[in-house]
């Protein structure tokens, strides 16, 4: 009887050590927070990795198990994690993390974008590997509405709002839907859109006269947005289920509608402000940890991610665009066609102002983001006074920035010293 | 006098019949509470995707089986089940091996820290896993334990004890004392009497408390997304991708990780009928 149990407990332990030394001999693991939704992932895998030699397991995973696990592998000294993928903002905070990958030929790469990988030291901390931006959507059945003499990828955020009104009136509700959820990217339109086409600033004009505006104009907007908003994390959802016919999103969250029904709908850029039109580009970046288990595999992995035609597959993929100069093939997806043009559009207006991402705030990313969603739901949400709330939010805003000690970055002057809010 | 009886005759009737009527709406109401989503779930899941995002919705699938096929088709998903079906039946046997004889110990003895350590088995639910993934993952590398079936099994396991651990408590403790000295008295060792008279009348409970086990490690993403890589379990593979997927998916992807669980639940429903009275046949 015993002797039976004893047998029977090695049986299962045999098993599951088989089933581990399984795993020992895997493929490089690349272990990434982007293209997360499995559509994405299964494209990874069989049309960009595949091409490595000797393959690549691809896993995608939210942040914080990824963080996490990244975290863990460092503490433990030893670890199973190749490549790292993730935004720029992903890497702030890991700089002792990460190998220095000065080595590797990335002199395709902008030579902007590869001082971002840096992460403000003296080593090429990631490199990128593709990057995005956030544009406008509208179903074709909007346009009828857009009011006289204004021209879609010229608009002024004025005349956005009175399309927008027109658009309600005539239809009898909101047609605008705005990514407010929980998994929305709202507060990259305060950092990156909103506020800086007011105040030609993401930080340091945070509580002035035009910041609040910007609210105002916001706040008007807000009447005629989906009352739903709230709940929209991925445009592209309600676009094709016609719950609003116009949006502001990130590029691959908006890439199926534009696949699905590429003749109904339009993709424009984002409206201006007094002082500009803002837009945010978005950098993802390939890393390797410091305790990678095979460091050349790990870096002949970060180079190939660099090659024109797995740029393109990623293209493909992810609906990110290249980081390195490449000639796009004719048979493109739609959404890429459809973005590729209004990106254009933003970037090449006479008053085009990038606002790029947060630079040098580490780990504080996070809570400077929520600096922008609380400040959006005190004022649009639960209707709080804006300069009082701006004030408020403005001291947190500068104590975050201060602890960082992070100075300005564009659209703002460069500073010495922490970047001031006045 | 008389046509006051009659009312009240009268009202007593109409208050049987209502509330029979509100015990069967009632009734109604909870299977729909429960059956609805599901429904609605296994329509979508077998509808194509543009029926999913097109307006009326269905009231019955079309039997597309285009969002269903390309999860199967999905690198890993089979073995990331295959998976999750071995770390749930693994944390069932420990919280149970574990629980049970700790919850008769709790029900039967007297002894020194007993309130304490009814206190510290359920402690361990005060932290949440994001905070014990980092220093547990450091662990787990170090001893090896990372990335294996069971290293996640003894995590859900942990989680899952406390439960396992109080149900059976107050299971041993509504089965009466007496019951057991009668069997001592009649020539049953300890051993013998736990196992003739007591195990019997516990089964359904614990078979109640091992589905509970079941659930909370099929259930949970943390620890898995952080403890495993290779071998993945499906709510780690599955759940933290498909709430930024399309809806078509995100119904296929739901109602693979329901049935599952479903199938289990109906599997051992003899036993849960029977603790909650129902005639066990």
């Amino acid at each position: 009887m015993s002797g039976n149990r004893n047998r029977s407990l090695g049986a299962a332990l045999a098993a599951v050590t088989t089933i581990y030394s399984a795993g020992v001999l895997a493929e490089p693991l690349f272990w990434s927070t982007q293209a997360n939704p499995i559509e994405e992932t299964q494209a990874m895998r069989e049309q960009v990795l595949s091409g490595f030699e000797g393959g690549v397991d691809y896993q995608s995973s939210e942040l914080g198990p990824w963080l996490t696990r990244l975290q863990a592998e460092a503490g433990a000294g030893s670890g199973t994690i190749a490549v790292l993928g993730g935004l720029h903002g992903h890497f702030s905070g890991l700089e002792d993390n990460l190998a220095d990958l000065g080595d590797i030929d990335s002199s395709a790469v902008k030579s902007a974008l590869l001082e971002l990988g840096t992460l403000g030291t003296a080593e090429q901390k990631y490199i990128p590997w593709m990057q995005a931006t956030y544009i406008m959507a509208a179903n074709k059945k909007a346009l009828e509405f857009l009011p006289d003499g204004a021209e879609l990828n010229a608009l002024t955020y004025d005349q956005f709002v009175d399309w927008m009104k027109a658009m309600a009136e005539a239809t009898g509700g909101p047609k605008f839907g705005f990514p407010a959820g929980p998994k929305g990217l709202k507060h990259r339109f305060f950092q990156g859109y909103l506020i800086p086409s007011y105040t030609g600033s993401m930080v340091t004009k945070f509580r002035s006269e035009e910041a609040a505006a910007a609210w105002e104009k916001f706040r008007e907007l807000w009447q005629f947005t989906s009352p739903a908003s709230p709940n929209y994390s991925f445009m592209q959802e309600q676009l094709v289920s016609e719950e609003v016919w116009v949006a502001w999103d990130h590029t691959a969250r908006l890439a199926d509608a534009f696949n699905e029904r590429p003749d109904d709908f339009v993709a424009f850029a984002p409206p201006a402000g007094p002082a500009g039109r803002a837009f945010m580009p978005v950098v993802a970046g390939v890393a390797v940890p410091t305790t990678a288990p095979d460091m050349d595999a790990s870096k002949a992995l970060v180079a190939y991610m660099l090659k024109p035609e797995t740029q393109i597959a990623t293209l493909r993929a992810t609906n990110f665009f290249p980081v390195v100069d490449v000639a796009l093939p004719d048979d493109m997806p739609a959404s890429v066609r459809l973005s590729g043009e209004a990106i254009a559009a933003a970037t090449a207006a006479s008053d085009a102002m990038p606002a790029l991402l947060p630079v040098g705030l580490g780990d504080l990313g996070g809570q400077f983001n929520q600096v922008y969603i609380d400040t959006f739901e005190r004022i649009i949400l639960a209707g709080q006074d804006i300069p009082a709330v701006l004030d408020q939010q403005g001291d947190a805003l500068a104590a975050i920035v201060e602890q960082a000690a992070a100075p300005c970055w564009a659209p703002d002057e460069p500073s010495d010293g922490p970047c001031p809010v006045d | 006098m008389t046509t006051a009886t009659d009312t009240v005759s009268v009202t007593r009737d109409e208050v049987r019949s209502a509330s029979k009527w509100l015990f069967v709406a009632g009734v109604v109401m909870l299977c729909i509470w429960v059956l609805l989503p599901i429904y609605f779930l296994m329509i979508n899941a077998l509808s194509s995707p543009e029926e999913v995002t097109s307006f009326p919705k269905r009231m019955f699938p079309s039997f597309d089986l285009a969002s269903v096929t390309f999860f199967f088709k999905f690198q890993g998903v089979l073995r990331a089940l295959w998976n999750s079906v071995q770390v749930a039946s693994l944390t069932m046997i420990l919280a149970i091996g574990l629980g049970a004889p700790a919850g008769y110990a709790l029900s039967r003895f007297d002894f020194r820290g007993k309130e304490a350590f009814r206190f510290l088995v359920i402690m361990t639910r005060a932290f949440p896993l994001p905070l014990l993934a980092l220093p547990l993952a450091i662990m787990f590398i170090r001893t090896g334990l990372d990335d294996t079936i069971l290293g996640l099994a003894l995590v859900h396991a942990t989680l899952a004890l406390p439960f396992a651990v109080l149900i059976t408590f107050s299971l041993f403790s509504g089965i009466p004392v007496e019951l057991e000295e009668a069997a001592w008295t009649l020539g049953c060792t300890r051993i013998q009497a736990f196992y003739k008279v007591i195990l019997p009348l516990a089964l359904p409970g614990i078979a109640a408390s091992a589905v509970f086990a079941f659930v909370i490690s099929w259930n949970e993403v943390f620890a898995a997304a952080v403890l495993t890589i290779q071998n993945r379990t499906l709510t780690a593979f599955l759940l933290q991708s498909l709430d930024v997927s399309p809806l078509p998916l995100k119904f296929a992807g739901g109602a693979m990780l329901v049935l599952p669980a479903l199938i289990f639940i109906f599997a051992v429903r003899k036993y849960l009928f029977a603790m909650w009275g129902i005639a066990n046949r």
